[in-house]
C-alpha cells in the first residue's frame, strides 16, 4: 500500500475536522473578505471569533430532545 | 455507471437480505435473538426507503431544482446565509437534531420488549420522521429559511400560527423539565456522577477564556484539552467515590433539582462564551465520540437480546415503566429516532439557510434523521441487551419498588419477571454505585447497558465502573447543554412576546428584560421538574407521556404545514406523502390524550386519577404509593395541572388541522387561489457539486480532488 494511500483518508478526516469544528472559518473570512472588501482591513483572528460566537448564539436555533 | 442490471441485482440482494433479518426477529422460537439481525434489518431498510422512497419525494414530489439557487447563495452574506458543504453541513444538521431524546425514549419503551419500539423506529423513521424533516427543510429553504411558526401562519393563517407558536413554548417547557429530570434522577445519591459532572463548570469556565482571549478560535485543540480533562474527572470521581470525601459529594434529588434550577438561570442571563459555548463543542464532540463507539461496540460484541421481543405489558397497559398499552404509547414514548416534532425546529432554522444545492435536503433532510432512527435502534439494543429483571428494578417508580434489593427483587416477581437480590447488588458493584434499584428516567439503565457493551470492547469488568460514568457523564452533559440552550431559545421566545407589550423587553440586549424573561422560564421548567422529582408516583412516569404528546403535536403542526403547502404546489395527487404520516400521528396523538383525560383507570387517566386520589383523602387513605396524606395532596395538584396541559394539547392540535382542513377545501374546491411566499426563482451560479463557478462555496474541496483542502 502506497504511503498516499494511508494518508489521503486521514487528511480528509483532518480536513473535515476543521471544516465541522469552525477551526478555518477564519481562513475562509479573511478570502470572502479579500474578494468582496479587499480595499478595508479585516478582523483579527480574535475579533472575528468574538464576533462570530456572539453572532451565532444570539440568534439560536434548537435541538432536538 | 455499471449496467442497470447489476444495480438492480444489488438492490434486490438488499431487499432479500432485509426480508430475512425482519423474519428473524419477528419469527425466530429461538431462545433469544441476536442484536445483529436488528442492526441489520434497520440498515437494509434505510438503505432502502433513502434509495427508493426519498428519492421518489425528491423528485416526483417536491420536484427539486439544481438550476435554482438557493437562499444560501443569492443571500450569502457570510453570516447565516452562506453555501456550506453538504457533508459538513450534514454534520451540523445532525449534531443539531440528535439529543438525548433518541436515548430515552427507546429505552422506557423497553418495558414492551424489543419488538414493538424495533418497528416503530425503523417504519416511523422512514414513513413520517424522515419526510417530515426533508419536506419541513425544502419547504423552509424555499421561503429563504422561514421558521415553523412563520410559514405556519402565512400558509395555514393567524389562528395556526399562534397555536403552533403556544405549541413550541409549551413543549419547550416540558422538555426542559424531563431532560433535568433524567439529570436528576443520573447523579441523586451518586457522589462519582456528581463530581465528575460538577468538575464540567470549571473545564468549561476554562475553555470559554481560552477560546475567547487565550488562542481565540482555536476550537479543536481546546476541545482536544476539554476532553482530556472531562476523562480525568471521571477518573477522579472514582477516587472521590472510594474515599473519605465520598458523604460529602452525596446528594439528594432535591439538592441537585435547586442546583440545576440556578444553574439554569445563570446560564441564560450570562454572555455565551463563558458556559455555554464551550459546552456545546465539549458536548458535541462526546456525543459523536460515543454513539461511533457504540456502534463499533455492537457491531463487534454482538450482544444477545435478553428482553423478551413483546412482554404483556404490550398489550394490558399496566407496565411499572409507563402505564398504557402499545398503541398508542409506544408512539409518544419514542420520538425522537422515528417521528420528532422538534426536529422541524432546526429543519426550519438555520439548515435551510446553509444549503447549497436544493437536491441535497434529501442527504441532510432525509439522511441525517436516519442516522438519529439508528442511535435510537442502537439504544434500544443496549437496554434489551440487559437481564429483564435488574431492567425493571431499575426504571419502575422507586415507591413501588422499596429501598433495599430484597424488596425490589420481589417487586419485580410481582412484574412476572425474576432477579435475585445478589444479582441487583452485584449489578450495583460492577458499575460503582450504592444502589440501581429506581433508577428512573432512562439514562442510568442506557449507561449500565452501554457500560456492558464497552467493557465487553475494552478493559473488561475492571473498566465497567468507569465506562458506566462515563456514559452517565455523556447523557448529563448533553442533556445540560440542551437544557442550557432550550433555556435560552425560550428566553428569547418569551422576550419577542413580550416586546409587544412593553417594548424594551423584546430586546435581548437589555438586561432586566434578559432577566425577567430568564426568570419566567426556568421557572416555568423549574417548576414541573421539583414536582417530577417529589412526585409520590414517580415524575417520570406522569410526565414523559405529556412530553411525547408534546412533541408529536409539533410534528402535527409540521405536517400540516407541509400538506398545505403540497396541496398549493398543485401536488395533491402526491399528497398522501405528508397526509398519511399526520393523519397517523394526529390519530396516535389524539388518542392518547383521549386516555390520558378520560379514561377511567386512575393509573392511565389524570382526572380519574385526581378523583380517585380525593377520595381516599376524604376517607383519610392513602393513595397508590402516597406515603401520606400531604403526598396525596400532591398526587392531586400534580394530576391536575398535567390533565389541564393534557387538554391544552388537544385542542392545540384539533385547531391547528381543523383550521387547515378549511384552507385545503377551499383550494381543492377552487374557491381560493393558492397563495405561496415562495422566493422567486433565480438561476444558479454553483455547479452539480455545489462548487462555484466563479466563487468558492464555503467548505468545498476542490472538485477536481473531490476532497478538502488539506490545509493552508
Amino acid at each position: 500500500m502506497s504511503k498516499e494511500a494511508v494518508l489521503a483518508p486521514l487528511r480528509y478526516a483532518w480536513g473535515y475536522l476543521k471544516e465541522i469544528s469552525g477551526e478555518n472559518a477564519y481562513d475562509r473570512y479573511l478570502a470572502v473578505h479579500a474578494r468582496t472588501h479587499g480595499d478595508e482591513v479585516p478582523m483579527d483572528r480574535g475579533e472575528f471569533y468574538r464576533w462570530r460566537q456572539d453572532e451565532k448564539f444570539n440568534n439560536p436555533g434548537s435541538r432536538c430532545p | 455507471m455499471g449496467n442497470g442490471l447489476g444495480r438492480w441485482a444489488i438492490w434486490i440482494g438488499v431487499a432479500i437480505f432485509g426480508a430475512i433479518c425482519w423474519g428473524v426477529l419477528a419469527l425466530s422460537r429461538g431462545e433469544t435473538v441476536n442484536a445483529a439481525w436488528l442492526l441489520f434489518a434497520a440498515l437494509a431498510s434505510y438503505a432502502i426507503a433513502y434509495r427508493f422512497y426519498a428519492r421518489f419525494i425528491q423528485t416526483k414530489v417536491l420536484e427539486t431544482d439544481d438550476t435554482r439557487a438557493t437562499p444560501a447563495e443569492r443571500l450569502n452574506n457570510g453570516r447565516d446565509f452562506e453555501p456550506m458543504d453538504r457533508r459538513v453541513l450534514f454534520g451540523h444538521h445532525f449534531a443539531a437534531i440528535a439529543g438525548a431524546g433518541p436515548l430515552v425514549g427507546p429505552v422506557l419503551a423497553a418495558q414492551m420488549g424489543f419488538f414493538p419500539g424495533t418497528v416503530w423506529i425503523i417504519f416511523g423513521v422512514i414513513l413520517a420522521g424522515a419526510v417530515q424533516d426533508m419536506t419541513t427543510l425544502f419547504f423552509s429553504m424555499r421561503r429563504n429559511g422561514k421558521t415553523l411558526g412563520q410559514m405556519a401562519r402565512e400558509e395555514i393563517g393567524p389562528v395556526g400560527g399562534v397555536a403552533a407558536l403556544i405549541a413550541v413554548l409549551s413543549i419547550m417547557v416540558i422538555l426542559l423539565a424531563v431532560l433535568a429530570l433524567v439529570v436528576v434522577n443520573a447523579l441523586a445519591e451518586s457522589p462519582w456522577g456528581a463530581f465528575s459532572l460538577l468538575m464540567t463548570l470549571p473545564i468549561a469556565l476554562f475553555m470559554g477564556v481560552y477560546l475567547r482571549f487565550l488562542r481565540p478560535g482555536r476550537v479543536l485543540e481546546v476541545s482536544l484539552i476539554g476532553v482530556g480533562l472531562l476523562l480525568l474527572a471521571i477518573v477522579g470521581g472514582g477516587y472521590i467515590d472510594a474515599s473519605q470525601y465520598a458523604e460529602a459529594w452525596t446528594f439528594s434529588g432535591n439538592q441537585i433539582t435547586f442546583a440545576l434550577i440556578a444553574y439554569g438561570f445563570i446560564a441564560s442571563v450570562l454572555p455565551v462564551w463563558v458556559l455555554l459555548a464551550p459546552r456545546d463543542y465539549l458536548s458535541t464532540f462526546m456525543k459523536i465520540g460515543t454513539i461511533a463507539l457504540l456502534a463499533v461496540g455492537i457491531a463487534l460484541t454482538l450482544p444477545v437480546m435478553q428482553m423478551p421481543r413483546a412482554t404483556e405489558f404490550a398489550f394490558n397497559g399496566q407496565g411499572p415503566v409507563f402505564a398504557g398499552s402499545l398503541f398508542p404509547f409506544v408512539f409518544i414514548t419514542i420520538a425522537c429516532g422515528a417521528l420528532s416534532g422538534f426536529h422541524a425546529l432546526v429543519a426550519s432554522g438555520t439548515t435551510p439557510k446553509l444549503i447549497q444545492k436544493e437536491s441535497q435536503v434529501r442527504f441532510i433532510g432525509y439522511g441525517a434523521m436516519l442516522m438519529e432512527s439508528f442511535v435510537a435502534v442502537m439504544a434500544l439494543i443496549a437496554a434489551c441487551t440487559l437481564d429483564p429483571g435488574v431492567y425493571f428494578a431499575m426504571n419502575a417508580p422507586p415507591a413501588a419498588l422499596g429501598d433495599t434489593v430484597q424488596s425490589a427483587s420481589q417487586a419485580v416477581q410481582g412484574f412476572g419477571f425474576s432477579v435475585s437480590p445478589e444479582t441487583l447488588q452485584q449489578t450495583a458493584d460492577n458499575v460503582g454505585e450504592d444502589s440501581i434499584i429506581g433508577r428512573t428516567g432512562g439514562a442510568p439503565t442506557l449507561a449500565v447497558g452501554i457500560s456492558a457493551i464497552f467493557s465487553g470492547l475494552i478493559g473488561g469488568a475492571a473498566l465497567q465502573a468507569f465506562w458506566y460514568h462515563f456514559a452517565i457523564m455523556f447523557e448529563a452533559l448533553f442533556i445540560l447543554t440542551t437544557v442550557d440552550a432550550g433555556t435560552r431559545v425560550g428566553r428569547f421566545m418569551i422576550q419577542d412576546m413580550l416586546g409587544n407589550v412593553y417594548r424594551p423587553l423584546g430586546r435581548t440586549s437589555w438586561l432586566p428584560g434578559n432577566i425577567l424573561a430568564s426568570a419566567l422560564i426556568v421557572g416555568a421548567w423549574g417548576y414541573f421538574l421539583y414536582v417530577g422529582v417529589n412526585d409520590p408516583l414517580g415524575g417520570i412516569n406522569q410526565l414523559f407521556p405529556l412530553f411525547g404528546i408534546a412533541n408529536q403535536l409539533l410534528a402535527a403542526v409540521a405536517l400540516t404545514v407541509g400538506t398545505t403547502i403540497l396541496i398549493k404546489m398543485g401536488k395533491l395527487k402526491y399528497v398522501w406523502v405528508t397526509l398519511l404520516p399526520l393523519a397517523w400521528d394526529a390519530s396516535v396523538t389524539l388518542t392518547a390524550s383521549y386516555l390520558k383525560i378520560f379514561s377511567s383507570d386512575p393509573r392511565m387517566g389524570f382526572f380519574a386519577q385526581r378523583s380517585a386520589a380525593q377520595e381516599a383523602l376524604a376517607n383519610g387513605e392513602l393513595y397508590g404509593t402516597a406515603q401520606s396524606a400531604e403526598d396525596v395532596q400532591q398526587i392531586i395538584t400534580n394530576s391536575t395541572v398535567d390533565g389541564i396541559l393534557s387538554v391544552l394539547f388537544a385542542l392545540l392540535i384539533i385547531i391547528i388541522i381543523a383550521d387547515a382542513m378549511r384552507v385545503w377545501a377551499g383550494l381543492i374546491r377552487g374557491r381560493k387561489q393558492p397563495v405561496m411566499s415562495e422566493a422567486p426563482w433565480e438561476e444558479s451560479h454553483l455547479d452539480v457539486d455545489g462548487n462555484a463557478r466563479d466563487r468558492e462555496p464555503v467548505g468545498a474541496g476542490s472538485g477536481s480532488r473531490g476532497g478538502y483542502r488539506s490545509d493552508e
